[in-house]
Formats: structure tokens, sequence, C-alpha cells
């Protein structure tokens, strides 16, 4: 059964637990005081009874009153006669003398114990079966006189109301108790239910989320409760997830469609080549651009892979002390046949102290990127500047590239570092793009504790700036 | 037929417009949405190839153009993303068909095929004039169980004739439809490919189907 296993039914069953072992004991306790004083105002009472007789039966009167006289004497001293309560006097040696009327011809045994007792000047408490279905209370007592038993007296007092009582008490405990217990247990159950009815809420909706609809969300009543707090951290959970999904889901879909044009290319170019005999120069034409496309294909993959392996953290970063600006020199000077190629001036300056930790291949391609991307988007005769800059005050170094290229449009700017994003796609594939290089360039700053910036203006050209923390 | 590519990936139109003219048809290039929307409207196309990721137009919105302009002609949509919702939106703006990116240059062919014929309300198979049969795919021509050897614009002019049967073609219909961009009509080339064509076909048969109306066009028709 599943129901067993609930946290409603489990909470209901401790609370029943706990409230049986309360009320048992709260039972068993006021069962037995009371039973306890009860008893103890019957032996009270029978006690003094006693004494009165003895010592009356001591007085100057003469040896034993007669029951008579006691009667009379406890109407005196207890303003009414005492009912169900039964006086016997007896001589010495236990034979009985005088008995109060109401004991008849029923004679109280005493036992031999008791006697030894009484005649050692002990007085002494029984309970003994008579005449009736109640047990008798029996105090036996000696009457002395002169340091000398000369009688005994003995008090009984049914015990039929005590036993009464305490009969009706256990009936309407018996009867009560798991009255109680059925009714407290029953809205346990309903108080659990209604506590935790959220939870089975929760439950529902993170199935739904389970089954891939990630726009489900939790509706709050009581914001503030346990349930409610955990209901919005739930959702905000969803949320996040959501929206990462969203992020990989577009992600994969743009990734696909930057290597489809490729395929797209390869195969139906290959395709249309079967369809009958060609040229050779034909076949070279079509090889050529085969291997054009295939060499865009592997670097997507390439900047793919190196993007998602930074992304689960498994990119090895090397740390070492290098100077930025022979790096960037070499970077320079590797571009000028590709931006006298293209008739554009790129130009150098380095100033100050440019000692950086980290990955010496890793900034290097970041400042690869920056300036290919800068020669890409500026047309001939334009210029493209590199400069290298440590600020010691800021305890800084800054990369510096701008260009006097297309721009990018202000709403645009926000998303150059976002993967696969491009202000113009025809042209970016014309210029062999993959789409992924700012988001490489955007890791590699963050990963040495950098930053990257961009600042742009359609037409006049961009600047792109990199914020790195100076070693000294 | 004469058939538009719209497609900003100039690879991709270059094979594409390849491969279809290898296939007897007359194809013109557009690498943008604007300039498809402007091919489009100036020329008389009997169907676009049409890509959903464009520059400066949008595919969607170029559908939306030509269908908002009345034209009739089948779409073939070509998408890098399949993704349902976009093939519904394409589908709905007034989209015939669609091909994900990258696609069987043979299933290409055959869906154009399918939606020329599905254009002309033709059963699909074989077309055929009396003893005259054209096959659509295989493009081989027979006149009484007789093969006929042609070149690629008379096996285009018959196919076209063929489809227009009992019906005038015009010269200008014919210049539309069976030549590309690139016709000089100033030229009386299509007399010349009419009166190969009917070399070919009616010379050595008992009865001539291509007949010529005066002053308007050709009309190729089983009289008997």
């Amino acid at each position: 059964m599943i129901l067993f296993k609930t946290i409603k039914f489990k909470l209901t069953l401790w609370y029943v637990v706990i409230l049986v072992i309360i009320l048992s004991a709260f039972s068993f306790f006021l069962y037995f005081t009371l039973a306890d004083s009860l008893y103890k105002g019957v032996d009270n009472k029978i006690k003094t009874m006693a004494e009165i007789a003895a010592s009356s039966a001591n007085s100057s009167f003469g040896a034993g009153p007669s029951i008579a006289d006691l009667d009379r004497i406890m109407t005196e001293r207890f303003g009414v006669r005492p009912l169900g309560r039964f006086v016997q006097i007896l001589d010495e040696s236990g034979r009985v003398g005088d008995s109060s009327t109401n004991l008849r011809n029923v004679k109280i045994p005493i036992s031999v114990q008791t006697l030894t007792a009484a005649s050692k000047g002990k007085t002494t408490f029984e309970t003994v079966q008579v005449m009736e279905k109640y047990p008798l209370r029996l105090v036996t007592m000696p009457i002395t006189a002169n340091e000398r038993m000369v009688g005994i007296i003995q008090v009984g007092s049914s015990l039929e109301g005590v036993e009464e009582a305490l009969h009706q008490l256990l009936l309407i405990l018996l009867i009560a108790v798991p009255a109680a217990l059925l009714v407290t247990s029953a809205g346990g159950l309903f108080l659990a239910n209604k506590a935790l009815r959220p939870v089975d809420e929760i439950t529902q909706i993170a199935r739904r989320i389970g089954s891939g609809d990630l726009s489900q969300r939790i509706r709050i009543k009581r914001v503030n409760d346990e349930l409610g707090r955990l209901a919005s951290t739930f959702n905000e959970m969803i949320a996040k997830l959501e929206e990462s999904f969203r992020r990989v889901k577009r992600f994969t879909a743009d990734a696909s469609h930057e290597l489809k044009t490729p395929l797209t290319i390869l195969r139906g170019e290959v395709e249309v080549g079967l369809k009958k005999k060609r040229t050779l120069k034909e076949y070279q034409r079509i090889l050529n651009s085969n291997l054009e496309e295939t060499s865009r294909m592997s670097r997507i993959v390439e900047d793919l892979l190196t993007l998602s392996r930074a992304d689960m953290g498994e990119l090895a970063m090397e740390r070492e002390e290098i100077e930025l600006s022979p790096l960037a020199r070499e970077v320079w000077e590797d571009l000028q046949i590709l931006a006298r190629e293209k008739g554009i001036q790129l130009k150098f300056m380095d100033d100050g102290f440019t000692k950086v930790e980290g990955d010496p291949l890793f900034l290097r391609q970041l400042i690869l990127n920056l300036t290919e991307n800068g020669l890409k988007y500026t047309p001939s005769g334009g210029e493209v500047e590199l400069k290298v800059e440590g600020d010691r005050d800021q305890g800084v170094v800054r990369i510096f590239v701008s260009d006097t290229g297309v721009g990018i449009a202000k709403k645009d700017l926000k998303r150059v570092f976002d993967r696969f994003f491009r202000v113009d796609t025809a042209r970016s594939r014309d210029t062999g793009g993959t789409g992924l290089g700012l988001s490489i360039c955007q890791w590699v700053a963050h990963a040495h504790e950098g930053q990257i910036a961009v600042a742009s203006k359609v037409g006049k050209g961009s600047t792109f700036t990199v914020t790195l923390p100076l070693k000294d | 037929m004469r058939i538009l590519v719209v497609e900003d990936e100039k690879k991709v139109a270059s094979f594409l417009k390849k491969g279809l003219e290898e296939e007897y048809y007359a194809v013109d290039c557009a690498y943008d949405g604007e300039e498809g929307l402007f091919m489009v409207e100036a020329n008389d196309y009997d169907l676009m190839l049409l890509d959903i990721m464009l520059p400066k137009i949008d595919g969607l919105e170029v559908l939306k153009g030509v269908r908002d302009k009345g034209l009739t002609l089948p779409v073939l949509m070509l998408t890098a993303k399949d993704s349902v919702e976009d093939v519904i939106k394409g589908l709905d703006a007034g989209g015939d068909d669609y091909l994900t990116k990258p696609f069987a240059f043979a299933e290409l062919l055959a869906r154009v095929r399918a939606l020329l014929r599905r254009k002309e309300r033709e059963p699909a198979g074989e077309l055929r004039v009396a003893d005259l049969t054209l096959d659509p795919v295989t493009h081989t021509v027979s006149r009484g169980g007789q093969e006929v050897e042609l070149t690629a614009k008379e096996y285009a002019l018959l196919e076209y004739l063929m489809r227009h049967a009992n019906r005038v073609v015009t010269r200008t219909m014919i210049s539309e439809h069976v030549w590309d961009y690139h016709f000089d009509p100033m030229t009386n080339v299509i007399d010349v490919y009419v009166n190969h064509l009917r070399k070919k076909i009616d010379l050595n048969s008992s009865q001539g189907l291509i007949h010529t109306i005066r002053g308007v066009g050709y009309m190729l028709e089983d009289r008997e």
C-alpha cells in the first residue's frame, strides 16, 4: 500500500502513538492515584472510628461500651450515623462480644495473624470478603487498659462506593480514551493532509516538468510559510533550468544550422557532379569547393569543441607569467600579410609593463581572433590598431583592438559575444567566420579573471577592450 | 519550365542552378529576399525554390509578399531549421512543400516535378499526345514507339508544348517558361527551335502534331 509510505500517514501514526502513550500514562496515573486516595480515605475513617470506639471503651463507664452507645457517639462526632460501617467488639481471646446492628448475625472472622498482631498492640488493616459481592475494609485495633489488651475493636467499611467509583472510572477511560484517539487521529490525518496538499501539487507540477514542459510553475498561495518558500525556490530553479535549456536548444539549433550549410553544399555539389560525366576542370572545381567546405566544418567543430570543453571545465589552463606585448607583436607580424592583401593598415603599439599570469596559447588566440575580426570587417583602405598597455595604478593590462570598419548596431552590441550570433549572416560567412570567435575570446578573458567589452559606431568602426589583471 | 532559386549561400544557389538546368529547366537565381521578391514579380516563373533564412527580407516575408500579390506559383521551401514550428509557419505562409538541408538532390527534383504536375493538375507518369510520349523523369521522348533524340532546349520546349497541349502557346509564353533571364527577345530563336523539333517529331510520321498559329504562336494538338 502506497498510503503507508506517505508522510501524512507516518505523521499521523507518530501523532497517534505519542497520544496513546500520553493518554495511557495519564489514565494509569489518574486511576491509581484516585484508587489510592479513596482507599486511604476509607482507612482513615475506619481508623478514626476505631480509635474513638477504643477510647470510649476505655472510659470510666466501664469495660466496653454498647454498640448503641457507640452509635450515639458516632452521631455526635460525625453528624450522621455512618452507614455501611460495621463495628464489632471482641474480647482479648478473639470471641465476638457485641456487634453493630447492621451486621445482623454475620460475624466478621478474625485471623490468627491479626489477633496476634492485636495482642502485641498493633493495628492491622485488611480487606476481607464477607457477605456481599463487595469486599470489606477492616481495621483491627486492640483496646488497652493499663498497658494491657482488654479487648479488640474491629471497624469495617464496605468498599462498595470505592470499587463502584473506580469501576466507573475504568469504564470511562476504556471508552473515552480510544474514542478520543480515534477522533484525534482522524483530525491528525486531516491536518497532515491539509498541510501537505501543496506538496502533492508540487509533485504533480514536477512530474509535468519532468515530462519536458519547463514552462510549468507552481501557483503559490501562501508566500511566507515553509511550503511557500519551497515552492518559490522550486519555481526559481525551474526558471533557471528553462533559461539554460532554452540557451542549449538555441545553441544546438544554431550549431546544426552552421554545420548544415556546408553539408548541403558538399552533398549537393557531389550529387549534381555525379549525375553525368564531367570535364577534369569541373571535377577539380567541385573537389576544391568541397575541400573549402570541409575545412570550414572542421573549424566550426574545433571551435565548438573548445567551447564545450571550456563549459565542462575540462580545458586545462596553463598558469605562467607572460609578457603580453611580445605576444601581441607576434600576432601583429603574422597578420601583416593578410592586412596587406586586403589593403588595410595594421598598426601595433605597446606601453608599459604588460606581464600577466595565464595561458600563452589561449591569450594568443584571444589577440588573434580580435585582430582578425577587425581585419575582416574593415574595408580596403581602412586601419586596424592593436595596442597593449600596462596600467600599474589600476593593476591591469589592457588590450585594445580598434578598427575603422563597418561597426555594430547598438541593438546587436550586447549579443556579439553570443555563440553563433552574426550581425550579417551573409557577409560573415563570406569571410569564413564560424560565429564562435568572440565567444571564445570572452571565455579566455573570463578564464583569466579579465573582462571583455566593445564600443562601436555604425560606419565608423569598433573597439574591443580586454582587461586582464597585471602580474607584478 | 522556369524556376526561380532564392538562396543567399552562393554555392548552394550555384549547384541548384546547374543541377536543375541539366534537367532541362530554365533557372534564375536571386541572392537575397529583396532581389527574390523583385524577380518573382517581374517574370512568370513556374516554381520558386525559397531559402527561409535570407538577408534583407526573410524567406517567410518573401512568401507572404508573393501571396499578397496574388501569385499562385508553387513554392518549395528550403530550410536548415527542421523544427516543426518553422515548417508550420512556412506552410501557413503559403509554401507548398519544404525540404530540410542537407537534402538529396534527387529528392529535390522529384518534389519539383510533383509540384509542377500538381500546378497543371496532371496525373503522374508520361505525357501523351496521339502516339507522342514524353517521360518527365527519364527525359525520354518517343513517337510511334520509336525513341527520338532531343537536345536540352528541344526537350524543354516539347515538354512545355505538351503540358499545354490543345492550347495556343504564344512566343512570349515560350520565352518566359523555357528560356531563362538571359533570353534575347529580338531573336527568332524560338522559331528555329520549333522547326528543329518539328523535323524530329513530325517528319517521319503521317500526322503533324505541331501547328503554327499565324501571328500568335504554336499549338500541339492531335487533329485526327
